[in-house]
């Protein structure tokens, strides 16, 4: 399944907040939407998960214009987990997770077999299935977010959507979440999108890379190609240099207070 | 093979899944079956104590033999035709209100909201004011016209509030605006008609006494509409607890299923409100209580919240009816003695309700 928006305009009431944006997602990629606070990578990720309506252009996914879905067969294609999400603090783990399961069921059927051999599946892949029984405060903020990955997981999706799921997460659980992103994408295929502020992380997990500034996209590539210092000052305004540790690129910025080179 | 299919995984969780099953589920249902037999013993006890107080009091004995028809005369006229058709109406109404509480919890995403908030009692009374005071001469058709009261008012609120779709905040402070309103208008209307208060302020502090089975047959034909559909709505429930981005995720039509699940809370409480007249704190405490006894699950929850409050208003009813000998307090006022501090007890004993 490829999922792709041509030309789209996003607006917030009366403001367009996105211009003419072109995205491609394949199936099986990771791709990462990078770009400085407000510069509408968010707001892409909710358009083409139809979270949100896009004004102009038009986005398919799998050949079907996004807006002909039903919103049930849109959740068994996609999921989607955004940045904010709240559970009532008494709702167990397993519980939550079985709410992936809402797009396969009829309006008032309870759970199947075929659901109960998902949410277990969905549990185990994201390791959460040995707290299955633990409420959704017993456990710590990197667990809580697995949680909610695996409840987007249980909807069977064939393209994975994370809005900063790194975002409220010490570095430990960050690292934790993007070593399970990649991990899902490697072993079973799902096509994973992102929406990350840390650039150490994009460059290190995503094959393909789309930099956004002021509603449009500035740059689009491999990491190697769109990291670049270049790119540093032109849309976030840093100075900074890639350089490659033990064959990994790592950003190195310029110091705080060392007088700009321009 | 799809990738959620891993044989060797599938294996592994079989055995784990059925001791899961047997062990866990177990326990979370196991309790809400012992919370609802206490609440349906509370239920059967205090009914039979409000049948056998009041003005005469009936031994136990007594009461029995006159609900199954054993007894003629005046103790059968004063239990099955006085005391039993207040006793199942408080119980229906209870219910009712509790129901239209959790629901709008619900649509609002919070344990805070109230049928009040959207308008439900501010545009009966809106209604039953005006009738009682400028046309006396209608006062038959209150609950009539207190019913079309609330229906208006809450669809005034929600239309006013709608912006591409409903926001909980924007509603409750519509809702707040709209309710300042209605009750500058009612006060306005009271000021200038003082002499003829009393009625207009048994409306006001909702009662339940004079009420005989032609209410009851009212009743409960709207609470086999009401309840039967809030067990529609059960599902929607709990996703939009969810938040809204989470429900559109899983295919969940946000702004429709807070229409219909608003739309079921306000007909039960209008409802309610049009037969005895305003009932505050039901439709706030019990849903919360029934929260902290059985969980946020309204598969759980909703049952234990009706079964709760029917306790609860028609325990009020029985003290306001009884705790001073030879006056009946109404039961809106009863709740709201009652009402106002449990909530605040419960308001610091539990800040926490939902999180990222």
């Amino acid at each position: 399944m490829e999922l792709k928006a041509q030309a789209i305009d996003i607006a917030y009431d009366m403001r367009t907040v996105v211009h003419g944006m072109d995205i491609r997602i394949n199936k099986k990629e990771i791709t990462t939407i990078v770009g400085p606070n407000g510069s509408g990578k968010s707001t892409v990720l909710k358009a083409i998960t139809r979270l949100i309506p896009h004004k102009k252009g038009t986005v398919y996914l799998g050949g079907k214009l996004l807006k002909e879905y039903r919103p049930k067969a849109l959740s068994r294609c996609i999921g989607v987990l955004p940045q904010v999400h709240a559970a009532p603090a008494d709702f167990r783990v397993r519980e939550l997770v079985s709410y992936g399961r809402m797009p396969h069921q009829k309006m008032l059927s309870g759970l199947s077999e075929e659901d109960r051999r998902v949410i277990d599946w969905a549990m185990n892949a994201t390791g959460v299935f040995e707290m299955r029984d633990k409420s959704i405060f017993q456990i710590s903020g990197g667990e809580r977010q697995r949680v909610w990955i695996a409840t987007v997981l249980a909807q069977q999706p064939e393209i994975l959507f994370l809005d900063e799921p790194t975002t409220f997460l010490d570095v430990a659980h960050q690292y934790e979440t993007m070593r399970l992103v990649q991990r899902l994408n490697r072993e079973t295929g799902i096509g994973v999108v992102m929406v990350l502020h840390d650039l150490g992380h994009a460059l290190e997990v995503s094959d393909r890379i789309i930099a956004m500034k002021e509603g449009k996209k500035y740059a689009e590539g491999t990491p190697s190609e769109v990291i670049t210092p270049d790119v540093l000052k032109a849309v976030w305004g840093v100075t900074g240099k890639v350089v490659d540790v033990g064959g990994r690129p790592i950003i190195v910025y310029d110091e705080l207070f060392a007088p700009t080179i321009s | 093979m799809a990738y959620w299919e891993n044989k060797r995984v599938i294996e592994v969780l079989k055995n784990k899944r059925a001791e899961r099953k047997a062990r866990k589920e177990g326990i979370s249902l196991l309790r809400a079956g012992l919370v609802w037999t206490v609440l349906v013993a509370v239920l059967v006890f205090l009914m039979l104590t409000a049948i056998a107080i009041g003005s005469v009091r009936y031994p136990l004995a007594l009461v029995l033999r006159a609900l199954f028809g054993l007894e003629e005369g005046t103790v059968s006229v004063i239990v099955l035709n006085l005391r039993l058709p207040r006793v199942l109406l408080a119980m229906l109404l209870g219910a009712a209100l509790a129901t239209s509480g959790s629901l709008l919890q619900a649509v609002m995403r919070n344990p805070l909201a109230d049928p009040g908030i959207i308008g439900v009692s501010a545009g009966a009374a809106t209604a039953a004011t005006t009738i009682l005071l400028l046309f006396p001469a209608l006062a038959l058709s209150v609950p009539l016209f207190a019913f079309i009261g609330a229906g208006l008012a809450c669809l005034l609120i929600y239309s006013m509030a709608w912006k591409g779709g409903v926001d909980p905040i924007r509603l409750i402070l519509t809702g707040v605006a709209i309710n300042a309103v209605l009750g500058g208008y009612t006060g306005l209307l009271q000021l200038m008609y003082s002499d003829n208060l009393a009625s207009v302020l048994a409306f006001m502090n909702g009662n339940l006494s004079g009420r005989s089975w032609v209410h009851v047959q009212t009743v409960v034909v709207y609470c086999i509409i009401g309840l039967g559909a809030s067990l529609f709505c059960i599902k929607s429930a709990n996703a939009l607890q969810l938040g809204d981005e989470m429900c559109k995720n899983l295919g969940v039509r946000v702004n429709l299923n807070r229409i219909v699940l608003s739309a079921v809370s306000a007909f039960l409480a209008a409802a309610t409100v049009s037969v005895v007249g305003l009932i505050g704190f039901v439709g706030l405490v019990v849903p919360r209580v029934a929260r902290m006894l059985v969980g946020s699950d309204y598969r759980v929850m909703l049952p234990t919240s009706m079964l709760l409050g029917a306790a609860v208003l028609l325990f009020a009813d029985t003290v306001g009816r009884s705790i001073v000998p030879g006056m009946e307090i109404p039961v809106g006022i009863v709740m709201a003695v009652i009402g106002g501090p449990a909530f605040l007890y419960m308001l610091r004993k539990r800040g926490r309700f939902s999180g990222t």
